[in-house]
């Protein structure tokens, strides 16, 4: 899976290209944490490129996001489509994590 | 009736198998049969080795008491026959040696019936076969048995032919002798003695019976035993069986538990299997509920509420060891809890001047709150980190309160902001110059000199328009910012935007010496969008094509047209953008790091506000580029499909 990492100001933002689903899942897991140790936790998920998520990958970004709530914080989303929207509301995941609509607004929840 | 038990009939082989298979179905219901089946006949098989084993050791002891019995017996036989037979033997001899010498004097003095009383008796008396004396023509004068005498009185005397002795022979069945007679007066003769040995069987029964009857109480036990024993081998078998399984690695409890009706050690082994599966499964949750527990129970509200900071928080006593330490001052600090609540502050802070704030206030020197920003690199996250040191005095302890805050992004969007202000201020100040000098040249010259005046107010002109879109723009981003950017739809004409487009930039390339060229297709057709944003899309591209062209350059805008898309390709010969910057050109505030860059006047804004009207219209905007060899600008607007 391909996934893409960028800066924007001390923010990275991580894209992962393709569903979130099966083994896919472990690598994006592994890519956030990594990126979330390097900028103190500083990192937005950008699910634009993401057309659907499996239980792998809903269970990777709740691991995620309950290992930085330890820290204190939760893990930002944005750009979330319909489909993905739709699966965290219904299992009623959707509270641990904080929602944007773009990267912008991500970026900018952290000043 | 050993075989038998070594090998039990098929039917009884089954009979095992369903006692063993039964329990474990009962009890276990919800086991794969196939594995049931595996698992019994398995079972089965080492519990009949486990049979076998013993029933092989009986009937090797049995097969050693029984062949012992019969040598023994074979060999008391044999040496009591013998001295039997010798005995016989020499009675025999001894009765011969009597019988002869007193025939010899009785047939002298012609006593024959005084012989033959003697031969009588002790044919009798010896129990031969025959005793009789012979004369050389095979007249018989003295018998022990009274028929056979052929000669009722003895001859004067007879033909003295040689007379042979018979042949002396004794076996085990039969001592023959035979001793020749010298009768004084009369002629010689022949003593025939056959005498039967006698085997009394009861001899050989009255010795061997008591070995008889102790190797026959031995075998019965020996049966008993392998009888008692070969029950609880079924249990030991079926154990041993579970026990090699467990060896080889085998939890399955199922598959580990053994027929209850196999005895006692069946079911205390099933007893111990269930408690060790107790164990492990007590094992296991006490596992998987201790880190549970801990958070759940071992942390009061007040920890849980300070975990729950996006600030880190660190107390640290008067002996400067951390007292408590919240879940952000882990990350932030980049070390585990654990290693930190008790441990001197100065292992995981190594930032000199916060230990220092720490020591004073710690130590009471220092009251008031200090602020320090550290600036962390490295491998272990980069960013600016504010600590906060404030003393909290209780009674009984001095103490310092440490807060850490992540404030990098507000340094970086600090940064850029500084530096868009210094940026803009630039901007807006070069036409106001401008403007300020023309409006000086206008009044002092105009007057007499039309001609300055006419320049001078275009000049003037041009300034306030250029000053009118660095404003719309800085607005544009500000609205972006703000997230309140919207489109204003209408019909966009395509080919008067092109036109205009062109007539805007003819004079600008037309002086610096570059070849601008339209490739447009002959038929634009009208598309539903924001005119005026799609415009400052086209001519901040192509302000940037022309802006970063040298002279003697050229610049071609291709527009071309298909079912479901605008695609505008803006190709100049310029500097070229490195792979680095490409990926950030779009980010807001953002100019290229080339130096060739640092000397045009720019915002770092247009290509932001180009990609987010066109992202805004549906479309994207790609760019291609190679340093020094120029820069290809893509622009896509799908234009069938109502864009969103």
């Amino acid at each position: 899976m391909d996934i893409q990492t960028q800066r924007q100001g001390a923010i990275t933002i991580i894209r992962p290209q393709g569903p979130l689903c099966g083994q896919d899942a472990d690598q994006v897991k592994t890519a956030i944490i990594e990126a979330s140790g390097a900028s103190l936790g500083r990192i937005v998920l950008d699910l634009e490129a993401i057309p659907f998520v499996d239980s792998r990958g809903l269970e990777a970004l709740v691991e995620v996001t309950e290992e930085m709530s330890e820290g204190g914080q939760a893990l930002k989303l944005c750009a979330a489509n319909k489909t993905v929207r739709e699966v965290l509301e219904l299992t009623q995941l959707s509270g641990l994590f904080e929602h944007f609509e773009d990267v912008g607004s991500a970026a900018r929840s952290f000043l | 009736m050993e075989r038998r038990n070594i090998e039990p009939s098929s039917e009884k082989a089954q009979s095992i198998e369903s006692t063993l298979s039964s329990p474990h179905d009962a009890g276990l219901p919800g086991r794969a049969v196939a594995q049931n089946e595996g698992n019994v006949s398995r079972e089965s098989r080492l519990l009949m080795r486990g049979e076998t084993v013993i029933a092989r050791t009986g009937l090797i002891l049995a097969s050693i008491v029984l062949v012992a019995m019969f040598s023994n017996g074979w060999l008391t036989y044999q040496a009591q026959r013998d001295a039997v037979s010798a005995a016989r033997r020499q009675q025999v001899m001894a009765v011969e040696s009597l019988l002869w010498q007193s025939a010899e004097i009785m047939l002298a003095q012609d006593e024959v019936s005084a012989v033959r009383r003697l031969l009588s008796d002790a044919g009798r008396t010896y129990n031969l076969k025959r005793c009789r004396i012979v004369l050389p023509d095979n007249g018989i004068i003295a018998s022990s048995e009274p028929s056979q005498i052929n000669l009722h009185k003895l001859p004067a005397t007879w033909s003295d032919g040689p007379m042979e002795a018979g042949p002396n022979t004794a076996n085990e069945m039969l001592v023959t002798l035979s001793h020749p007679l010298r009768i004084a007066g009369r002629g010689s003769a022949r003593l025939d003695l056959f005498a039967p040995v006698d085997y009394p069987l009861r001899m050989f029964l009255e010795t061997q019976g008591g070995v008889g009857a102790i190797g026959a109480a031995a075998l019965v036990s020996l049966l008993l035993v392998y009888r008692n024993m070969r029950w609880r081998l079924r249990a030991m078998g079926a154990i041993r069986e579970a026990l090699l399984a467990l060896s080889h690695g085998e939890v399955s409890m199922a598959a580990l538990t053994v027929g209850p009706d196999l005895g006692p050690e069946a079911v205390a082994w099933n007893d111990l299997l269930l408690e060790k599966d107790k164990l492990s499964t007590l094992v296991v949750v006490g596992a998987t509920r201790d880190p549970v527990n801990d958070r759940r129970v071992n942390k009061g509200d007040l920890d849980a509420a300070f975990d729950a900071m996006s600030q880190g928080l660190v107390l640290i006593n008067e002996k400067l060891e951390a007292k408590f330490v919240n879940g952000a001052a882990a990350v932030f600090l980049q070390a585990r809890r654990e290693e930190m609540v008790g441990h001197g502050v100065a292992n995981f802070i190594k930032y000199k001047p916060v230990l220092t704030a720490i020591e004073g206030i710690a130590a009471g020197t220092v009251r008031k709150r200090m602020t320090i920003e550290v600036k962390q690199g490295g491998e272990n996250g980069t960013g600016v980190l504010k600590f906060s040191i404030r003393p909290v005095r209780r009674e009984d302890s001095a103490a310092a309160m440490v807060i850490i805050e992540d404030v990098t992004q507000q340094r970086v969007a600090d940064e850029s902001r500084n530096a868009f202000v210094a940026q803009a201020t630039h901007e807006l100040r070069t036409p106001l110059t401008n403007i300020r000098l023309y409006v000086e040249t206008a009044i002092e010259e105009g007057e007499a000199n039309p001609a300055v005046r006419t320049n001078a107010l275009n000049v003037i002109n041009q300034e306030a328009r250029r000053l009118e879109s660095i404003v719309t723009e800085m607005l544009s981003v500000s609205e972006i910012e703000a997230g309140c950017f919207k489109l204003n739809r209408a019909e966009v004409r395509l080919d008067a935007l092109f036109t205009e487009l062109a007539a805007d930039y003819e004079a600008q390339s037309r002086d610096k010496g570059i070849q601008l060229k339209m490739n447009l297709p002959p038929k634009l057709p009208a598309i539903k969008g924001d005119r005026d944003k799609i415009n400052v899309a086209l001519h901040n591209l192509l302000g940037n094509a022309l802006k970063y062209t040298m002279a003697k350059g050229h610049v071609a805008v291709n527009v071309s047209i298909d079912k479901s898309s605008l695609t505008v390709e803006i190709v100049d010969s310029g500097i070229g953008i490195s792979a680095e910057d490409q990926k950030h050109i779009f980010d807001k505030f953002y100019r290229a790091k080339d130096p060739r860059v640092g000397k045009i006047v720019g915002t770092g804004l247009g290509l932001t506000l180009a990609r987010e009207v066109v992202r805004l219209h549906g479309g994207e905007i790609t760019v291609d580029s190679q340093i020094d060899k120029g820069s290809r600008f893509t622009l896509t607007l799908p234009i069938a499909v109502e864009a969103v």
